[in-house]
């Protein structure tokens, strides 16, 4: 019971992190159709803006600069490059962030050295909230946890409650009724990729606080995030969150058991077999628990190709 | 269309590169092996990106398994299992390229677009995952190593008969290659590429024939993985990184995934600047992420794409009005690099480790650093004085440069459209 709940706990977090994460790149991609590959280096850069205000004014700060930061990057990014090769199709527009991720990770390199760098949560976080079997379980997880469900509800009740939300979701479906409607689609356009951008940043000074903040941790996330998007259903807020709850969990439960293909074939009888064989029939599902989200969006594509919760278009 | 000025350039070069090693060092024709294998690796690649529009984000997995085969073979031939001759190695990368090609390509074309990147990403993260903890078949995080076994006469102990396997490979798939596009079912590739539901109406089963083009470009995917093994003798598995996929996405679309030769351009380039780079700075990795990002911007169809317009477009004559403005433009361009290069370089000094221990051990003074075989202040104007003028001066001409220029483009090709006129 103890794996049980602690996996539970753990990977609920862990999911919620991801739906932080990839809340504004599922934004950016259902309305703008450009699938930002430079999402996850956001999220990194505010992490390292959250490590840098943290350092020299407070914790809060951080929390305050990361998301404007990375914002207003979003802004530069999508109004002097996105722009520019929008012509050229999304092809394009998917390599030219796939470029900017490449930038982005040299130049926080270059600032920061190679290696992580001691970003720590302020000391009145760091307390356990609550005793679990004989560990203590930190308060800054359920605090992770806690920042992520309140930005999707805030998210949800700004896109389905407000006149703000009303006209970004028209122009996710039609743009030019929308523009015909007076309103300015280039800054609707810039606004999403700005907000989504922020988004990340603050994930990254959230999450960076209590994970190791280092030039790699782009890259940890960077196909997670993507898999997130796209078994949720592209564009769809409330399928990055079950996809991202997922996850999360089945990355913690996989991690900690030792079962493998050949102990599966064992119930048939083919147990010693298997376990002649060897290779892949060996293999412990703990040890390849890093593979088991690839795996699902794999079986997720082929099955219901539109997403858990995306809608045919 | 081959004419014969066509076919005398290609005569031309492969002739350079086969008396290309006589006059290198050993570590230069080395160079030239692994740039010859990105430029079979990028042409393989947009054979299924340039050809049929499939954008595949994994396709370092069917090089890393031609690689693999290849280093098993080899080592089976090693330990007296059988015996293959060296030289048809690759056929082993190929023929595993393919039937990967086959399977994994079969779930990839269900779908198509954004989707299909994201279904061949994930196949070869699904690899990337498995490999370190799949000893027996990859070698665990050391990977596998063997010798190349000597056949046919030869040793293949020194680089130079490597060289000549690879070039030998690489020109055969590239002219392989070359030829499928001439093939109904590479003519049937553009048609994809271009209209998916028209081919269907046509009456094609356009899935086996997207899986058909897959598995092929996997297929010459896996020649080069196999080369790759055979010039280094060892491989692990951060051969199938994403790293490695993007490289050639990189590389491809840097030469221009529009034109044939275009990709392989683009790989042997930006391997050479690798090389190059990689020994004079650590930040050779931002240098390359500026580029991209530029060509992006600039010049969308790429090298190639640059190339192929001054091939169709320009009058007998006109390239003649462009030698001025290209050497002005080559002016403002070097003045930026060099603006910028300066900048990162003395950022990457300063706040390197060994500076800031050495500022450190000097109680915090600021001390000069070295660049260029020169000292530099950090602080005083006088140093940063020199890119802020190259940067300023590069920023001025800039406008000039590309009005310039873009007159005596309009000139040059105007003429060339008034003749074909008359």
């Amino acid at each position: 019971l103890e794996y049980f709940v602690v996996s539970v706990l753990n990977g609920t977090v862990h999911g919620l992190l991801l739906f932080m994460v990839s809340a504004g790149l599922t934004l950016i991609f259902g309305m703008m159709g450009v699938l930002n590959f430079a999402h996850a280096w956001f999220y990194m850069l505010g992490a390292y803006v959250g490590y840098t205000f943290t350092s020299r004014l407070g914790f809060w700060w951080g929390l305050l600069a990361a998301p404007i930061v990375t914002g207003f990057c979003g802004i530069l990014v999508e109004r002097y490059m996105l722009r520019r090769v929008h012509n050229y199709g999304h092809a394009h527009e998917l390599l030219l962030t796939f470029g900017l991720a490449f930038i982005i990770e040299e130049v926080i390199k270059l600032f920061y050295g190679d290696f992580p760098v001691n970003y720590q949560m302020p000391a009145y976080m760091r307390f356990a909230a609550f005793t679990l079997f004989e560990t203590n379980y930190p308060f800054y997880r359920l605090f992770m946890g806690g920042a992520a469900l309140a930005m999707f509800a805030v998210l949800y009740l700004l896109l389905t409650r407000t006149r703000i939300g009303i006209i970004v979701r028209a122009a996710t479906y039609r743009p030019t009724t929308v523009e015909a409607l007076g309103h300015n689609l280039p800054v609707i356009f810039m606004g999403v990729f700005a907000g989504g951008s922020a988004l990340a940043g603050l994930a990254g000074a959230i999450a960076g606080a209590f994970f190791p903040t280092g030039p790699e941790m782009a890259v940890n996330f960077g196909t997670l995030v993507f898999v997130v998007v796209v078994v949720g259903g592209l564009g769809s807020l409330e399928g990055a969150l079950v996809a991202s709850l997922m996850i999360g969990l089945f990355i913690s439960f996989a991690a900690g058991l030792g079962w493998s293909l050949a102990d599966l074939l064992g119930l048939i009888g083919l147990g010693a077999w298997a376990r002649e064989a060897g290779g892949l029939f060996t293999l412990q599902l703990a040890t390849i628990a890093a593979s088991m989200p690839f795996l699902l969006m794999v079986l997720v594509l082929l099955i219901r190709p539109a997403g858990l919760m995306g809608d045919r278009r | 269309m081959i004419t014969a000025r066509r076919l005398l350039l290609l005569c031309f070069g492969l002739a350079v590169l086969a008396l290309l090693p006589i006059g290198l060092t050993p570590n230069l024709v080395n160079a030239v092996i692994k740039m010859m294998i990105a430029a079979l690796f990028a042409l393989a690649f947009a054979l299924a990106m340039g050809q049929a529009g499939m954008l595949s984000f994994g396709h370092a997995a069917y090089y890393g398994l031609g690689a693999f085969a290849a280093l098993h073979v080899m080592r089976a031939v090693e330990l007296k299992w059988f015996g293959f001759p060296t030289p048809l190695v690759p056929l082993a990368g190929a023929v595993c390229g393919f039937l990967f090609g086959i399977l994994f390509g079969w779930f990839a074309t269900q779908r198509t677009g954004v989707y299909f990147s994201m279904v061949t990403l994930a196949l070869a993260e699904l690899l990337f995952t498995l490999a370190p903890t799949w000893n027996s078949l990859f070698g665990g995080e050391s990977g596998v190593s063997t010798m190349r076994g000597a056949s046919w006469g030869f040793t293949f102990g020194s680089d130079i008969e490597v060289y000549y396997l690879t070039l030998a490979w690489a020109a055969f798939s590239t002219w392989c290659m070359w030829a499928f596009t001439r093939t109904p079912l590479g003519r049937l590739a553009l048609a994809l590429r271009d209209n998916e539901h028209r081919v269907r109406f046509l009456g094609f089963n356009t899935h086996v024939a997207r899986t058909l083009i897959f598995a092929i470009s996997c297929l010459f995917t896996g020649v080069a993985g196999a080369l790759l093994a055979i010039a280094n003798e060892a491989t692990n598995y951060t051969i199938f990184s994403t790293q490695a996929s993007a490289n050639v996405v990189l590389q491809t679309f840097i030469g221009g995934s529009g034109t044939f030769f275009g990709p392989a351009l683009g790989a042997a380039l930006m391997t050479f600047f690798a090389r190059v780079t990689s020994d004079l700075t650590r930040s050779w990795l931002l240098y390359q992420g500026f580029i991209f990002v530029l060509v992006m911007l600039f010049a969308p169809d790429g090298i190639g794409g640059l190339i192929n317009a001054h091939a169709r477009r320009l009058k007998p004559g006109g390239i003649k009005r462009l030698v001025v403005p290209y050497l002005l433009c080559l002016v403002v361009g070097l003045l930026l690099i060099a603006g910028v290069v300066f900048v990162v370089e003395s950022i990457h000094v300063l706040l390197s480790d060994g500076h800031m221990a050495k500022q450190r051990a000097a109680g915090g003074a600021n001390l000069p650093y070295m660049l260029l075989g020169r000292e530099f202040d950090p602080v005083s104007a006088a140093t940063w004085a020199i890119p802020a003028t190259l940067l300023i001066a590069g920023g001025a001409l800039l406008p000039l440069a590309t009005r310039f220029t873009r007159r005596a483009w309009a000139l040059a090709t105007q003429a060339a459209a008034q003749g074909d006129h008359a």
